[in-house]
This record gives C-alpha cells, structure tokens and sequence, in this order.
C-alpha cells in the first residue's frame, strides 16, 4: 500500500512536469505581458516587477479597440446564428426518421472535415463577387462554417439523452409540436445551447485564415490581424505583442475550459464517426 | 388511450393538414443549416472545380475565360509547387508523430484519479484552444535571436548559432513542424484519455493473475483498446495538418526561401501574391484528390 501511495506521488510529479513543460509557451507568453521592457531586453524569467504598461499600451495602438469591437461582433453574430440553425436540425436529426436523413448526416459531418483552406479560393472569389469583401457580413457567414457542424453534433448528442417520454407525456396533455419544443425541449436544452454558442464563439474570436484573406481595411479588422499589424517597425515591443495575445487568448481558454465537459464529448464523437 | 374530448376534435378536424405538416416538420427545422452547409462548403468545392479549369490570371486576363486543362499542364512543369507537396507531407507526417508521441505519455499519466490527474487533464487543452496568432507570435518570441529564451538555451546547447533557428531552412521547417504537433496534441490526449477510461479493468486484473507484468499489460491490452482511436484521430489531425495555413504564415511566411512552403501557403500566394486564382483553385483540386487517396490508405490501418 505504502509502494503504491509513493508511486501515485511520483507519477503525480512527473505529471506536473510534463504539464509545466507542455505550457511553458503559454506561460511565456503570459510572464512577457507583464514584464517591463529592460527584462525583455535582458531576457530575465521572472519579471523584476509587475507592470500593466504593455497592456495600456497595446488598448491606445490605434486599432485595437476597433479590433476589438469588430471580433465582438463577428464572434457574437456567429455564436447565435450558430445555435439557431443547430437546434433544430439537431432536434430534427434525433427525434424523426425520415429520407435523406443519412445524406444530411452525412452532409454535416463532411463539412466539418473540410479544412478552410480547401475552400479558401472559391470562398474569396464569391465573396468578391458579391461585393461583400471588406465587410464583417462576410466573416460572420463563412465563420458559421466553423462551429455549425460541432454545435449540430453536440446538441443531437444531447437531445438523444433526453427520454421521449417527456414529450409525448405533453403532446398527450394536448401541446403540439412547438409548444412541446418551446416548453419541454427549450428548457432542458438551455445549458449545451449555452456550450455551443460559446465554442462557435471561441473559434470565430481566433480565426485567422478568412480574416486575412476577406479584410484589407483597418476598420474592419478583427483582433487576430489587429494584432498581426502591431509588428511595427519603428516601435516594436514584444511586451505589447504579448499583451495583446493574452487579450485575445484569455476568452477564448477561459470559456472553452468552462464548458469543456460539454464540448469535448461531442468533439470526439465527430471526430471518431468520421 | 386516454383521450379527453377537445384533443379527439382537434386530431379529427385536423388530421390530413396536420398529417403534412407533420411530415414536412423535420425537413423544415433541418433545411436552414443543410442551406449554409451548401453555401459554405458544397457550393464552394463545386465552383472551385470549374474554377479549375478557367484561365484567369489577373495581370492579363482580368475576366476568367475557359481555359480547358492550362492550369493541370502548368501544375505538372510547377517544379516549386511539387517541393510544396513533397514538403507538405514530411510537415503532416511529422506533425502527427510529435501529437503521438507527445499525447501517448500524457494520456498514460492522465489516466489516474488524483486531483493532479484531473486538473492537468483540464489544462492540457489551454495550447489547443489559444488562438494560432497567440500561440505563432509566442513562439517567435521565445526563438528570437535577440530575447528568445529557448533561442539562447538552444545556443547554449549548440542546436543554434547565433541567428534564429527560423532563419535556418532545415530548422525552421523542424521548428514549426514540432510547434503544429505540440498545438494539436491535446486532442490526441482527450481523445486517447477516453479510450483508455473505456478499457475494463477485469481485463487488467486478469492479465496480471496469469502473471503479465506491466510491460505485456501494456502491448497486449493497452494498445490494441487505443490503437484504433490513434488512427482515426491521427487521421482527422493529419488532414487539419495537411491543410494548414495559419501557424507557418505566422511564423515564418513560408520562409526561408521556401524552406517551410508547405501547399496552403503555395495556394494563398497563387491567390493574392500571383493574381493566379483559377490556379490556385487546381492545386486545391488536387489536394482534395490526393488527401481524398491518403484518406483511403490510412483506413486500412484500423484493426477490424
């Protein structure tokens, strides 16, 4: 017993290494945010002490707060458009049998598997076609491409969990269908709508690839090309940079590690059936 | 059944009108997200192919015309271009065995029930989820020739000399190979962490009653119940590699030389350096194509 206890002590060290060593970037990124420019410089690990210059610094880069505001509402527009369309094809999927189910199934999880950059050129192409380049319209409508197909396998996940004796208990009682999808479903799905409007959130607030290649004016830009453009020669500082990666980092870990029990299932689950 | 007066009326007034729209129902609640799914990746793939075959290179045929089979022919003499592909899969290839190699040992030592366990499994995920423009411009923070410090550790050990290893076209393809494999690892450990939460314990006990050591535990129990897991999510994370953009533009432009070209950033460039859309858009063809062959070789690989 004794043996063991001291194994579960050694494995759990060797743990914490391991896990030091695999976000050692991720620290690093975090201690140079909030170093002043001399241990930069010197390249000191620890900072001699802890200033909020480089953030105030980066919030006045002329930008940064149009940036901002921008990804805000690109990332909000995404999340409820997202979990609007979703919700009801999630429920539609798990609840009737009906033909073209499997084509739709499997129309839902191919997009998913298709990375952006296969569809990059067409996607500009059109985009400019409908003069929509420059506009934050077109990132919000290509960014549903990202969380959609997750959001619609997360909510089928969870609304499979849920007996159908519920409803059929209130279609008896003499709701129809919508009532017993606004009533029943509607309050018991609440908490994964919350979990995958958020992710949908997460993805859009980082994307980068569609982002530079539909944005080329300042005012429609969204954090990850703000933060991109503070490589300014002249006045270059990695404490700002970094400052600014921890602005953009800090939602997006935070709320994904809130509704990880949430999201990681149905991402394994899309995943692995593919 | 029990069926109370005022819902028998109803069923009976309504029947036939109710019986349609009963069967409409799930087409109408599906139809919103199978329309953005066709205008977001069918519609696209599809003009994408027909794109493939006009001859639209901006500089001098601003309006793209038919061009039949130009950008194939040209594809087969891009000599650069091939570089690309031949460098793309060393990139997936190697970005999926640092996300192996990391996530095995990981998931091993996650697969406890301590506190440590369950917190580190919770914080493995922080470089997946930070962003690919936090994550790029750390690391080329931390190889800075000037204030890098794994730089000046990696000089210290003789791995660099005194500029950058991204200036170096070997190292910095090195470089961001591991750095893809170490963003991406974490699903690899969440996902190898629920296969191994699913292999019964009976199975272990009984392995060690005929006298297995931990060794024999491990290659006869341990890595027949994952193996399939590592190779449908090596798949799906080597098409994400083979497809990547973000982290190389970022870190290294492609650069040096074409030292880290791998074939998003040949097609990013053919669009908006080049002014060569139609061409970029046969590369993507043929990516789709060759990824879709790949795809098939690896099922194979699944134990039945």
């Amino acid at each position: 017993m004794r043996g063991r206890g001291g194994t579960a002590i050694l494995l759990d060290v060797l743990t914490g290494a391991l896990l030091f060593l695999l976000l050692f970037p991720v620290i690093w990124i975090f201690l140079g945010s909030i170093k002043p420019d001399p241990d930069i410089m010197a390249a000191n690990p620890w900072p001699s002490r802890v200033t909020f210059e480089n953030y105030i610094a980066v919030f006045h880069k002329e930008g940064f707060l149009i940036a901002l505001r921008n990804s805000l509402i690109v990332g909000l527009s995404a999340a409820i458009i997202t979990t609007a369309l979703a919700a009801p094809a999630a429920y539609s999927l798990s609840r009737f049998t009906y033909r073209g189910k499997a084509a739709v199934n499997l129309l839902i999880l191919g997009t998913q598997t298709l990375p952006v950059v296969a569809v990059l050129v067409p996607i500009v192409v059109i985009v400019r076609n409908l003069g929509l380049t420059n506009t934050l319209t077109a990132l919000i409508f290509t960014h549903l491409a990202l969380g959609l197909p997750i959001a619609v396998w997360v909510l089928k996940g969870y609304i499979d969990a849920i007996p159908r004796d519920l409803e059929d208990a209130a279609l008896v009682d003499g709701c129809g269908r919508f009532e017993v999808m606004l009533r029943v479903m509607l309050p018991l799905l609440k908490p994964a709508l919350v979990a995958v409007g958020t992710f949908a959130f997460v993805l859009s607030w980082g994307e980068y690839l569609l982002a530079l290649s539909l944005v080329s004016k300042s005012d429609v830009r969204t954090l990850p090309l703000a933060l991109q453009s503070l490589f300014d020669p002249y006045q270059f500082s990695w404490g700002t940079v970094m400052a600014g990666g921890v602005v953009i980092a800090l939602p997006a870990v935070v709320l994904f590690l809130v509704f990880r029990k949430q999201l990681v299932g149905g991402l394994l689950a899309g995943a692995v059936k593919g | 059944m029990v069926s109370s007066s005022p819902t028998a009326d109803r069923a009976g007034v309504s029947s036939p009108a109710r019986f349609s729209v009963e069967r409409l129902l799930p087409y109408g609640m599906v139809a919103p997200a199978v329309l953005v799914a066709f205008a977001i990746a069918v519609v696209p793939l599809i003009y994408q192919i027909w794109l493939s075959f006009q001859d639209w290179y901006m500089l001098r045929q601003p309006q793209p015309v038919f061009g039949g089979l130009v950008n194939f022919v040209n594809l087969l003499h891009d000599g650069a271009l091939w570089s690309a592909f031949a460098r793309t899969w060393v990139w997936t290839i190697g970005t999926v065995l640092v996300e192996i190699a990391i996530a095995v040992p990981v998931a091993l030592l996650l697969n406890r029930e301590t506190a440590m366990a369950r917190i580190a499994s919770a914080l493995i995920l922080v470089p997946w989820v930070t962003p690919f423009i936090v994550v790029g411009f750390g690391w080329r923070f931390l190889l800075d020739s000037d204030v890098g410090a794994l730089h000046l550790f990696l000089e210290a050990i003789g791995l660099a000399g005194n500029t950058s290893l991204l200036t170096d076209p070997l190292g910095a393809l090195a470089a961001v190979t591991f750095i893809s494999g170490w963003k991406g690892a974490p699903f690899m450990v969440i996902a190898l962490l629920a296969a191994l939460k699913s292999i019964p314990v009976e199975l272990y006990e009984a392995a060690e009653a005929d006298g297995a050591g931990p060794v024999a535990r491990f290659w006869h129990i341990t890595v027949p119940s994952v193996w399939n897991t590592i190779v449908m999510v090596g798949l799906v994370l080597g098409i994400l590699a083979f497809y990547s953009f973000d982290l190389v533009w970022i870190m290294t432009k492609g650069g040096p030389q074409d030292a880290t070209t791998i074939v998003g950033i040949s097609i990013y460039k053919a669009v908006f350096l080049d002014l060569r859309p139609a061409y970029a858009a046969a590369i993507s063809v043929v990516m789709l194509v060759g990824l879709f062959a790949a795809s098939l070789l690896v099922l194979q690989l699944r134990r039945r």
